[in-house]
């Protein structure tokens, strides 16, 4: 089941092993990798910073909560359970928060109901949508990136649509 | 964003005012304590893949997987680059396997060459497969539904993996249409 557990440590074993027969000083180029790493986390912090205290502000607020229950009907149409709305709307902000709201649908209403099945699916096959979106672009100077998120989130919210449908069958 | 922003911010920040002023500051600094904790988490992860993705390079096993891939992603992405399309590849190809934490800081530098050679086509396709998730094996919520007793924990994989398949398809075919319109 677990495929992922061994690819990992196999990954490095086999690249490791083949940039020794290439001769690769492994140590010092290892080190020049991670170089990168404080640059680049540097960059990111303002983005993060700046979107996580929008998305806390937006949950704590009961903003969330209002908009998920003026849209609970436009769910219900598309075939949406109005449970897992809230878990729809989280997604695009935060991960550890959508993280928390599956594991509490799929507690209240089992992880083998309907419910929590569209729950999972719906998880799985979206991303957050906001948060990649001020990582990816951040430091650039591209003011246009409404365009891309608003096709991005619309794909995922076709995604969760079929999603749904999709576990009345499978 | 800045126009979402300043939306967001004002209409949650009035509800603080209307019914729990004494909530605002502290919702706040949960925010930027989060910001910080998973900066300091995203550094630990970047050591590790950083470091694995620069002896990737420089063992030159990068550059023939790159090749290897280069009649789809030159296509996809427009751009001859090697450089971008080993990011871009990578980005892929990890987001695929689900390695986690390994995407980030390969679609960071490949949408930062695409958009230094003007290529906004490439970052904004980049983009948006990476926003409607490439994974193939949702090891998160398998675990989760284990945690919460679910019987057949896997067997949501099916319409995960359909439904992640199409809004996929369908983000990347709206930034190509998008493209072939500005152009015209």
């Amino acid at each position: 089941m677990n495929v992922a557990a061994y690819l990992v440590p196999a990954l490095f074993v086999l690249l490791f092993l083949f940039a020794l027969v290439r001769k690769i000083k492994l140590y010092d180029c290892f080190v020049d990798g991670v170089k990168e790493a404080v640059p680049l986390v540097l960059t990111l912090f303002p983005y993060l910073a700046a979107v996580l205290i929008l998305s806390e502000l937006f949950e704590q607020s009961g903003l969330a909560a209002f908009i998920t229950r003026l849209l609970a009907p436009c769910f219900r149409l598309v075939g949406v359970p109005t449970e897992i709305a809230p878990l729809l709307l989280i997604k695009p902000f935060s991960g550890s928060g959508s993280t928390a709201i599956l594991s509490e649908i799929l507690e209240t209403y089992g992880a083998d109901s309907y419910i929590g099945r569209c729950a999972a699916v719906c998880y799985g096959s979206s991303e957050t949508v906001f948060y990649i979106s001020a990582v990816y672009f951040a430091g650039s100077a591209k003011k246009r990136l409404l365009l891309p998120t608003a096709i991005a989130l619309f794909a995922n919210f076709a995604g969760a649509v079929l999603g749904c449908l999709l576990c009345r069958f499978l | 964003m800045n126009g979402i922003f300043a939306a967001v911010f004002l209409l949650s920040a009035a509800l603080f005012l209307l019914f729990d002023p004494n909530g605002f500051l502290p919702a706040m600094l949960t925010g930027g304590q989060k910001a910080a904790t998973l900066s300091l988490s995203l550094l630990a992860v970047y050591c590790v893949w950083l470091g694995f993705f620069k002896v990737l390079e420089k063992s030159g096993l990068a550059a023939k997987l790159t090749r290897a891939a280069m009649p789809a992603t030159r296509r996809l992405f427009r751009t001859t680059d090697e450089q971008a399309l080993f990011f871009a590849g990578s980005n892929m190809a990890a987001n695929f396997l689900g390695l986690p934490g390994a995407p980030t800081p390969l679609g960071i530098k490949a949408t930062e060459r695409f958009l230094r050679a003007g290529n906004g086509y490439a970052a904004d396709m980049l983009f948006v497969l990476n926003a409607t998730s490439l994974q193939l094996l949702p090891t998160t919520v398998i675990a989760l539904r284990l945690a919460a007793g679910s019987s057949a924990p896997a067997d949501i994989f099916l319409p995960t993996l359909i439904s992640t398949l199409v809004s996929t398809l369908l983000g990347g075919i709206l930034v190509w249409l998008l493209s072939k319109r500005k152009r015209k």
